[in-house]
């Protein structure tokens, strides 16, 4: 009977259903567009440098101290370490990393800068150093590369030689030339103008460490979202080689990043609400205008016995049906046009052109990310919107008097 | 069986309206028995249909006490109200009130639907109904493309299909032609004599009064005269 009587006035259930599919598919694309542009800021936040998951000495954070390598000052077997994190499903690349601090220099120019061992050949799946070389490439042994910003200001090219100058793990100050082997661009301010990367083993030589001594394992997923229980798992994997390591997803060491996603999906509820709050006004205004010309119905069902009750849950049931009309509808619109931004997403440089914002580069386009949440966020929201608006058309059903309507007064 | 189908003391209405209240009904003492065909007649706004209101508990009364089946009705609550409504009594209203989304079917087995009956019982009792009085072939159509007299068939059909002990007519002839009301009388009659069910009729419709058992007439909601027909059953 509820089915029947939504379709009595095929317009206006038409109109009003399609608001609401209008809702669903608004809500879905808002909120896929929040993900796509966090997702974006994640991968980027993680994908530049950092990478998704990271494991270090325990005491190694926040002082970031020489000395607190992984294993103390023995070390540990690295090869066993990246090979144990690599096994890891959901894993995508790993990356032994020594860090630092020191000066570079060229001629009369001298710089502080964060000196950063890496492993060529490992790097790449875990970073984007090697792919921004606007000149040369990654460095071998004996060689550095320095970002674009540091290169101009102490004036050096590839194929130049640079002097750098550390403190060394036993004391000693580590004093050597090096080969300029490239020169990068990340476009991100302090990489750019306070980096200086080198072989991992000569890195380690010139600070006199062991090889068994790094600082950091980088690791990159499949899956940015899967980033938490990849962790877990390589945290397990990696804990029986040394009993200091931390093993950490972004959401721990990019806190900030962290907070700001989090934040944009709580908003991504909020936008919920806030479309289908408003389309509750309109839907509920239809259904008592609805209700209210069939109030002659009512009070004849409710003479032939139909409780209150009953004839308020026909108006709900109603309300209920009128969503999954526009939920069908909705869906049957949202889905392929989801699909066709993720695969083509909006250029918008013609407005904005590349930012950053919190060490993330943003690139100007609109792009969708979903899950099965938002989707089914949305639709429970659509059908809510449906039963609530018939909450008031239900209840003045219920209670109106059968012989006072019957008699027009 | 109770002695009585409907009994009513001192039966008030009084609406509040300015600048003073209007009494539809004043003190109305009635007793309908089982298997009365009574008719209520009077002028406009003598309280006809407010009686009936009144029997059919889909208004409360301002004083005064109705009961249907030896059950006082007038201060049950609404859904105990309802369920009266449901099992014991059925409506016949003036414009036919089907309900337009249903088919006549559907229409007539409404209260059967309410009361929880099987829909193979259900399809059978109505299509039995639907027979002996005359509205096979039309079960699957919708009320618009009923005639009138179509249409206060099926209703009355739903009025009684729910076995109920009492059926109220208001004005159920007031939009037929001549002979669509007799045929509609006849059947009322039928169903009346066949299966003892108790009606009580509003109107100011002369044929319906000449079939009455008891015509009691109203005047500005009084009861004025009641005269008993020849050939009451």
């Amino acid at each position: 009977m509820a089915w029947r009587n939504l379709w009595r006035n095929r317009r206006r259930t038409f109109l009003t259903a399609s608001a609401l599919s209008f809702g669903f598919v608004a809500a879905v694309l808002m909120m896929g567009f929040m993900n796509g542009m966090m997702e974006e800021m994640v991968s980027n936040g993680t994908e530049v440098v950092t990478g998704q998951i990271q494991i270090h000495a325990e005491a190694y954070r926040p002082e970031r101290s020489i000395h607190d390598t992984m294993g103390g000052r023995e070390g540990l077997d690295v090869g066993a370490l990246v090979a144990a994190a690599e096994a890891q499903n959901g894993v995508a690349g790993v990356a032994p990393r020594l860090y630092g601090g020191g000066l570079v220099s060229s001629g009369d120019e001298t710089v502080g800068a964060v000196l950063m061992g890496v492993d060529p050949e490992r790097e790449p799946r875990v970073s984007r150093f090697a792919s921004v070389f606007v000149e040369g490439g990654m460095p071998g042994p004996g060689e550095v590369a320095v970002g674009a910003a540091l290169a101009d200001k102490i004036g050096i090219a590839v194929g130049d030689e640079a002097v750098l100058v550390a403190p060394a793990a036993d004391g000693s100050t580590g004093n050597d030339l090096f080969g300029v082997s490239g020169i990068y661009r990340l476009d991100l301010g302090g990489f750019d103008d306070s980096y200086a990367l080198l072989e991992l083993g000569t890195l380690q030589d010139f600070l006199a460490m062991d090889r068994g001594r790094i600082h950091e394992v980088a690791i990159s997923v499949d899956r940015v979202r899967d980033a938490d229980p990849v962790a877990e798992r390589v945290a397990v994997a990696v804990a029986g080689l040394s009993p200091d390591l931390a093993t950490e997803p972004w959401s721990v060491f990019l806190g900030q990043l962290y907070f700001v996603v989090s934040l944009a999906s709580a908003m991504n509820s909020v936008v919920a609400f806030m479309i289908f709050g408003m389309a509750i006004f309109g839907v509920a205004n239809t259904m008592l205008l609805a209700t209210f010309e069939r109030r002659r119905e009512f009070a004849v069902a409710r003479a032939l016995g139909t409780s209150g009750v009953a004839l308020g849950r026909i108006v709900v049931y109603e309300g209920l049906l009128l969503g999954v009309v526009a939920l069908a509808a909705g869906a049957a619109l949202a889905f392929p046009l989801l699909a066709h931004i993720r695969a083509n997403p909006i250029d918008l440089s013609a407005f904005v052109g590349t930012y950053s914002f919190m060490g993330s580069a943003i690139r100007p386009q609109l792009t969708v990310e979903y899950s099965f949440q938002e989707p089914l966020v949305s639709a429970v929201a659509l059908l809510g919107t449906g039963i609530v608006s018939a909450l008031l058309p239900a209840w003045r059903a219920a209670r109106l008097p059968p012989a006072d309507v019957l008699a027009d007064r | 069986m109770n002695e009585h189908a409907v009994r009513t003391e001192d039966l008030w209405k009084i609406y509040p309206q300015e600048p003073r209240p209007v009494e539809a009904v004043r003190g109305v003492d009635l007793v309908v028995a089982p298997g009365e065909f009574v008719v209520m007649a009077g002028p406009s706004g003598s309280g006809k249909t407010t009686v009936l209101n009144l029997l059919g508990g889909l208004t409360r009364p301002s004083r005064g006490k109705v009961w249907i089946e030896g059950r006082e009705i007038s201060a049950l609550p609404d859904k105990a109200l309802a369920q009266v409504r449901l099992s014991r009594i059925g409506f016949v209203f003036q414009s036919y009130n089907l309900l337009p989304v249903l088919t006549a079917l559907e229409n007539a087995e409404f209260t059967l639907l309410l009361q929880g009956v099987p829909v193979t019982e259900r399809r059978r009792r109505v299509r039995r109904l639907f027979r002996e009085i005359g509205l096979e072939g039309l079960e699957d159509r919708r009320p618009p493309r009923l005639s009138g007299g179509e249409q206060q068939r099926v209703a009355v059909a739903r009025a009684v299909l729910g076995e109920p002990a009492l059926v109220l007519a208001d004005e159920p002839t007031a939009n037929l032609d001549s002979a669509t009301a007799d045929a509609l009388l006849d059947v009322m009659e039928q169903l009346n004599r066949d299966n003892g069910t108790t009606f009580v009729f509003s109107t100011h419709d002369p044929r319906v009064m000449e079939r009455a058992s008891r015509l009691v007439r109203l005047v500005d909601g009084r009861v004025a005269e009641e005269t008993v027909s020849g050939d009451a059953g």
